[in-house]
C-alpha cells in the first residue's frame, strides 16, 4: 500500500469515527446550549442504547426493530433522569448538575451490568469482505454507519432549523426568559430536548456497536472525544460540534499509528487542553455570540 | 373596568423589597408612562407584573382576574406582551424566525401584516437578529410582540441606547400602538418625550410612587419637571 493510499484509508476511517463522535458532541452541545450544563451521562445513555438495541434485535431477529426499540428506550431513560434529577438542579450551579450527571452515568452503567455482565456483545451482522477501490479499502459496515450517521445529523439539523419545535429550542438556548415571556412552553421544549438527546445517544451507541463491540465502558470511552469535539466546535454551536467530531475522528486515526492505538484517546485530551488554554471559543469562536 | 390594576404591590429579590406599595391602573386605548431615575424600581415592578420577579405583597389584576397563579408563559398567551430593555430578540435566530416563534394560528397572515407595517424588517428577514442595527432590533422587538395581538403591551425603556433620530422613530411607532382594545405601559427614562404621547404618568423614586396623574399635569408641574423630567429636555 502506498503512503497516499494509507493516508486515504486513515482519512476514511477517521471520517466514519468522526461521525459517531459528532453525534456524541451534538448531544453534549444541545444540552449545554439549552439546559446549560455539561452532561457527563451522555456516554452511558449511548451504552444503554446499544445494549437495548442488541437485546431487542436478538429478541425480534430484526436489527431495524432493535434500533427503533433502542432509540425509544433511551429517549425515555433520558427524560426519566431529566425529571428525576436534572430538572430539580436547573436553577442551581451548572457544576452541581455536572457532578449529578457523573452520578447518573455510574448509576446507569452499574445497574445495567447487574443484568448484562461485563462480557462484550456483538451485533449479528454478516462479515463481508471490504470493497477495494484502487487500494482504498471500504468496509460495507462503515458505509452503513456513515450513511446512518449523516442521515441522523441531517434529521437533527432539519428539526432544529425547519420545525417550530426546533426554533423554540434555539430560542430557549438564546434567552430562556424571553422565550417564556414570548409564550414558548419551556417545559415542553425541555422534554423534547431530552427525548432527542436519548435518541441521538442510542443511534451513536448502535453505530459504535456495529463498528466494534458492545461493552459497558463503550460510552464512557467516547465521552472524552465527545467533549473534545464540543469544545473544538465552540461548545454551544451544533454545526461546530459536528465539524469538531470530524476533526477529532481524523486526528485520532491519523495520529494512532504514531502514538499507538491505545493512546489515541490522549490526543483528545491534548486537544481539549490546547483549546481551553489558547482558544476557549473553539474553532469558530462562537461561545459569546450564541450565549 | 381597567385593563390592568396593580397594587398596592411590593416585591423584590430575596429579603429586601425593591419597590413598595405601588398602585396604579391602566385602561384600554391609553399609554401610561412609568418614569423615574435609574434604580427607582420601575424595571423590577414591570418584572413582577410579568411574573419574572417575585412579589411579596399585593395584587395584579388583568382584565379583572388576579394573575398571581399564572406562569410567565401563560401571562404572555393570555395577552400580556412584553418588550424587555435589552436582550429583546433572539440573536441567533433570523428576523423571520423571531417572528415565527410566537405561536398563533394564522401565523403567515400576521407575519405578512407585520412586514407591511415594518418594511425595514422584511428587507432583513433572512438575516440573523444579532446582526441588526439598534433601530432595526428595536423594531423587531416591538413587531414580534405585536404578532400575538396582546391586549396589554409593556415596553421597558425602548429608546435606551438609540440615536436621537431613532428615538423619534420608536416613539412614533409606540404612539400608534394603543387601539380600542389595547393598552400600553411605557417604562421610560426620557420622561418628557414619553409623557408627551401618554394619557397618564406615574413617577417612581426609591421604590415608591412619588407622583401620578394626567400626563399634561405632570409636565406642567415645575418642581416635578426639574427633579425628574429635565434630563432630556
Amino acid at each position: 500500500m502506498s503512503s497516499g493510499q494509507w493516508i486515504a484509508n486513515q482519512v476514511l476511517n477517521g471520517l466514519v469515527e468522526g461521525l459517531v463522535v459528532a453525534l456524541v458532541a451534538l448531544a453534549i452541545t444541545l444540552v449545554y446550549a439549552i439546559a446549560r450544563f455539561s452532561n457527563a451521562a451522555t456516554g452511558d445513555y449511548l451504552t444503554f442504547g446499544a445494549y437495548v438495541t442488541k437485546g431487542a434485535a436478538t429478541w425480534t431477529g430484526s436489527l431495524a426493530a432493535g434500533f427503533v426499540a433502542g432509540m425509544v428506550a433511551t429517549a425515555l431513560l433520558s427524560v426519566f433522569f431529566y425529571g428525576w434529577v436534572f430538572r430539580r438542579l436547573l436553577q442551581r450551579s451548572h457544576v452541581i448538575a455536572l457532578v449529578a450527571s457523573i452520578g447518573v452515568a455510574f448509576f446507569i452503567r452499574h445497574t445495567m451490568t447487574l443484568f448484562t455482565g461485563h462480557e462484550p456483545f456483538v451485533f449479528d451482522v454478516p462479515i463481508v469482505r471490504a470493497w477495494n477501490i484502487n487500494g482504498l479499502l471500504l468496509q460495507p459496515t462503515d458505509v452503513a454507519v456513515a450513511v446512518a450517521g449523516v442521515a441522523s445529523l441531517g434529521l437533527v439539523f432539519a428539526l432544529l432549523h425547519f420545525t417550530a419545535l426546533g426554533r423554540h429550542m434555539r430560542a430557549v438556548a438564546d434567552n430562556v426568559d424571553l422565550a417564556r415571556s414570548s409564550g414558548i412552553d419551556t417545559d415542553r421544549v425541555m422534554i423534547a430536548l431530552w427525548l432527542l438527546i436519548g435518541a441521538i445517544a442510542a443511534i451513536a451507541g448502535t453505530l459504535v456497536g456495529l463498528k466494534s463491540v458492545i461493552h459497558p465502558e463503550m460510552g464512557w470511552d467516547l465521552l472524552l472525544p465527545g467533549f473534545a469535539a464540543a469544545i473544538l466546535g465552540g461548545f454551544a454551536s451544533p454545526i461546530g460540534a459536528v465539524v469538531g467530531g470530524l476533526v477529532i475522528g481524523l486526528t485520532h486515526e491519523l495520529a494512532a499509528p504514531f502514538v499507538g492505538y491505545s493512546y489515541k484517546l490522549a490526543v483528545s485530551f491534548l486537544i481539549i487542553l490546547a483549546f481551553l488554554l489558547w482558544r476557549p471559543g473553539g474553532l469558530f469562536g462562537r461561545v459569546e455570540e450564541v450565549r | 373596568m381597567p385593563l390592568l390594576e396593580v397594587g398596592p404591590l411590593s416585591g423584590g429579590y430575596g429579603d429586601a423589597d425593591v419597590f413598595t406599595d405601588v398602585s396604579f391602573s391602566l385602561g384600554v386605548g391609553e399609554i401610561v408612562t412609568l418614569a423615574g431615575t435609574n434604580g427607582s424600581g420601575k424595571s423590577s415592578l414591570v418584572k413582577a407584573i410579568l411574573g419574572l420577579l417575585p412579589r411579596t405583597r399585593g395584587s395584579v389584576r388583568f382584565d379583572g382576574a388576579e394573575i398571581a397563579g399564572w406562569s410567565v408563559g401563560e401571562r404572555a398567551r393570555r395577552g400580556i406582551g412584553y418588550v424587555p430593555q435589552v436582550a429583546n430578540v433572539f440573536p441567533s435566530l433570523t428576523v423571520h424566525e423571531n417572528l415565527q416563534v410566537i405561536g398563533v394560528d394564522d401565523q403567515r397572515q400576521r407575519i405578512a401584516e407585520t412586514y407591511a407595517a415594518f418594511p425595514a424588517l422584511e428587507a432583513r428577514k433572512r438575516n440573523r437578529a444579532g446582526s441588526l442595527s439598534g433601530g432595526e432590533r428595536q423594531q423587531l422587538a416591538i413587531a414580534r410582540v405585536l404578532i400575538s395581538r396582546p391586549r396589554l403591551i409593556i415596553l421597558d425603556e425602548p429608546t435606551a441606547n438609540l440615536s436621537p433620530l431613532l428615538v423619534n422613530q420608536v416613539f412614533d411607532i409606540i404612539q400608534r400602538l394603543p387601539s380600542p382594545g389595547v393598552g400600553v405601559l411605557l417604562v421610560e427614562q426620557r420622561a418628557r418625550e414619553a409623557l408627551a404621547i401618554s394619557a397618564r404618568g406615574i413617577i417612581m423614586e426609591a421604590g415608591r410612587v412619588c407622583a401620578a396623574g394626567p400626563a399634561r399635569e405632570l409636565l406642567a408641574d415645575g418642581d416635578l419637571a426639574r427633579r425628574f423630567l429635565g434630563q432630556y429636555a
